[in-house]
């Protein structure tokens, strides 16, 4: 294995705490929840696993706490089997035969197109790009049942990616370094003029 | 179509910002090379985009600038690449052949005195993407092939937003596949591919979004318009409606080339691009879809 501390980018006279929030970035960025039914997911997978391994590895070697590694995050994407009417189409999408589980799909008869149907016609189609109708689905899918909560964090996902959670713009979140007419930042700049008094620092205060 | 893939300058280091320029510069060198003085004109943002792109995911060595004169201006001395690379010849042929078909398309929809504009400057143009497209006959072929579905999609009974945006992003991922220079099945390859179809993806959301109200005037085909059964006597809330949709899509698209731009192997241009595809497309959509109604109102 490569120098666990080249993979999470430290050095090696890192702290325990600059190596945690080296690590603890970098399972953010290639966490599973970012490539949700994306065909890139095993890709990612391996990368997190590399940084799993590093942090493991730097962990272990440092001995400095009680209890090792924390475990990570766990890395699985596969779906559940359980209850499934669909289960020919599950094993296909899980092996990253989109385009069979696709063809299955869309021979099912109108009238048996039930909810599973719609979640998974919705991953088909998110992992071929059409996000916009993989989001119709998923909605679909959670009128059609609301209590499922497999089909619950798939409509969540994806509306937290429109929402710009995973990037993008919201409108209704303020952006950092919006300078507003009397932020804390402004009032900090004039109570230190006020102090200086214009340059000639009468009290000595900062 | 051009100009939405932007850096956000604020944020870049400035030697990022100078190899920035150099990269815009030694493109706009190598279009004069290949194509033509005239051709220099056509040099957009999208494709040094592009060139950054394929320089920065590319196993070769860093590239070494040094200055030289800017063409244009003979006052100014600009950063150049030391040598005029594949990277550069690919970006100058993409950017012939786009225009190419930007014009193509400019004539079909345009009437009156800019048809006849854009017919004057159409020899010219052909004559630049003649010797494009025969340099790169697999990308020529891309990109008339994406026009044709496009014109086919349009004409369809009320496409769906997905399948109006699919040959734009159809194009760039194969462009981007392409490029890679590398087996399909590779991770590098695959990556690229992912990266090129949402970024075709939302280019082409952006564009639809910013021309919506242009479009509405002249009644030219706009996706959105057909999801919200826009005309010109609809009211300004329900074009805001449209719009804040349009960022939505926007935002989850982006979510998508976020992620595979965090799977990307980079050199050091590498921040570069992380910064056009985090901060300045996102800023793109605030500057395009909310700032500018507010002035408009």
């Amino acid at each position: 294995m490569s120098d666990p501390y080249r993979v999470l980018g430290v050095s090696p006279n890192a702290t325990d705490e600059e190596v945690k929030t080296a690590y603890r970035k970098l399972a953010k960025k290639y966490h599973p929840d970012n490539y949700a039914d994306s065909p890139l997911a095993d890709l990612a997978g391996e990368k997190m696993k590399e940084v799993n391994e590093a942090y493991d590895q730097i962990t272990k070697e440092r001995k400095q706490r009680k209890r090792g590694p924390q475990g990570g995050y766990a890395n699985s994407n596969g779906y559940s089997a359980q209850n499934t009417e669909f289960y020919d189409v599950r094993s296909l999408i899980n092996a990253g035969r989109i385009a069979d589980a696709e063809q299955i799909l869309d021979g099912v008869p109108i009238e048996r197109r039930n909810a599973e149907w719609y979640f998974l016609k919705g991953t088909v189609l998110f992992s071929r790009g059409w996000l916009d109708e993989a989001y119709n689905d998923f909605a679909a899918a959670c009128r059609m049942d609301p209590s499922n909560g497999e089909y619950r964090a798939a409509l969540n996902q994806v509306t937290n990616q429109r929402n710009g959670m995973f990037g993008g713009y919201n409108p209704n979140v303020p952006q950092y370094g919006g300078v507003g007419g009397c932020d804390l930042c402004t009032s900090l700049c004039l109570a230190n003029m006020c102090c200086n008094c214009f340059g000639g620092n009468i009290y000595p205060c900062c | 179509m051009f100009g939405y893939v932007k850096p956000q300058k604020s944020e870049l280091l400035v030697r990022e910002f100078e190899e920035y320029n150099g990269i815009y510069c030694s493109l706009c060198k190598s279009l004069g090379k290949e194509y033509g003085m005239a051709a220099r004109l056509a040099l957009n943002y999208d494709c040094t985009f592009y060139a950054l792109v394929l320089i920065s995911a590319s196993t070769k060595p860093f590239p070494s600038f040094q200055k030289g004169k800017c063409v244009v201006n003979p006052l100014k001395r600009c950063l150049f690449c030391k040598e005029n690379g594949m990277e550069f010849r690919q970006a100058s042929a993409l950017t012939v052949i786009l225009l190419y078909h930007k014009l193509i398309d400019d004539i079909h929809d345009s009437k009156t005195i800019k048809r006849f504009l854009h017919i004057l400057v159409l020899p010219i143009v052909r004559h630049a993407y003649r010797k494009a497209a025969d340099d790169y006959p697999q990308m020529g072929q891309i990109v008339s092939e994406a026009m044709k579905e496009q014109r086919k999609v349009e004409k369809s009974e009320s496409p769906s937003l997905d399948r109006c945006a699919e040959p734009t992003a159809h194009m760039l991922e194969q462009i981007m596949e392409l490029s890679s220079g590398e087996e399909l099945s590779s991770p590098r390859s695959r990556v690229l591919n992912r990266f090129g179809y949402y970024l075709g993806r939302w280019v082409y959301f952006i564009d639809a979004a910013d021309d919506l109200q242009d479009d509405l005037k002249k009644g030219t085909f706009n996706p959105l318009t057909v999801r919200f059964r826009l005309n010109v006597t609809s009211k300004w809330d329900k074009i805001r409606e449209a719009k804040t949709f349009a960022n939505e899509i926007l935002n989850q698209t982006l979510s998508q080339l976020d992620a595979a731009s965090n799977l990307m192997e980079t050199n050091l241009l590498g921040p570069i691009v992380r910064n056009v595809v985090f901060l300045g497309l996102p800023q793109m959509q605030k500057e395009l879809l909310f700032k500018r109604e507010k002035t408009n109102v």
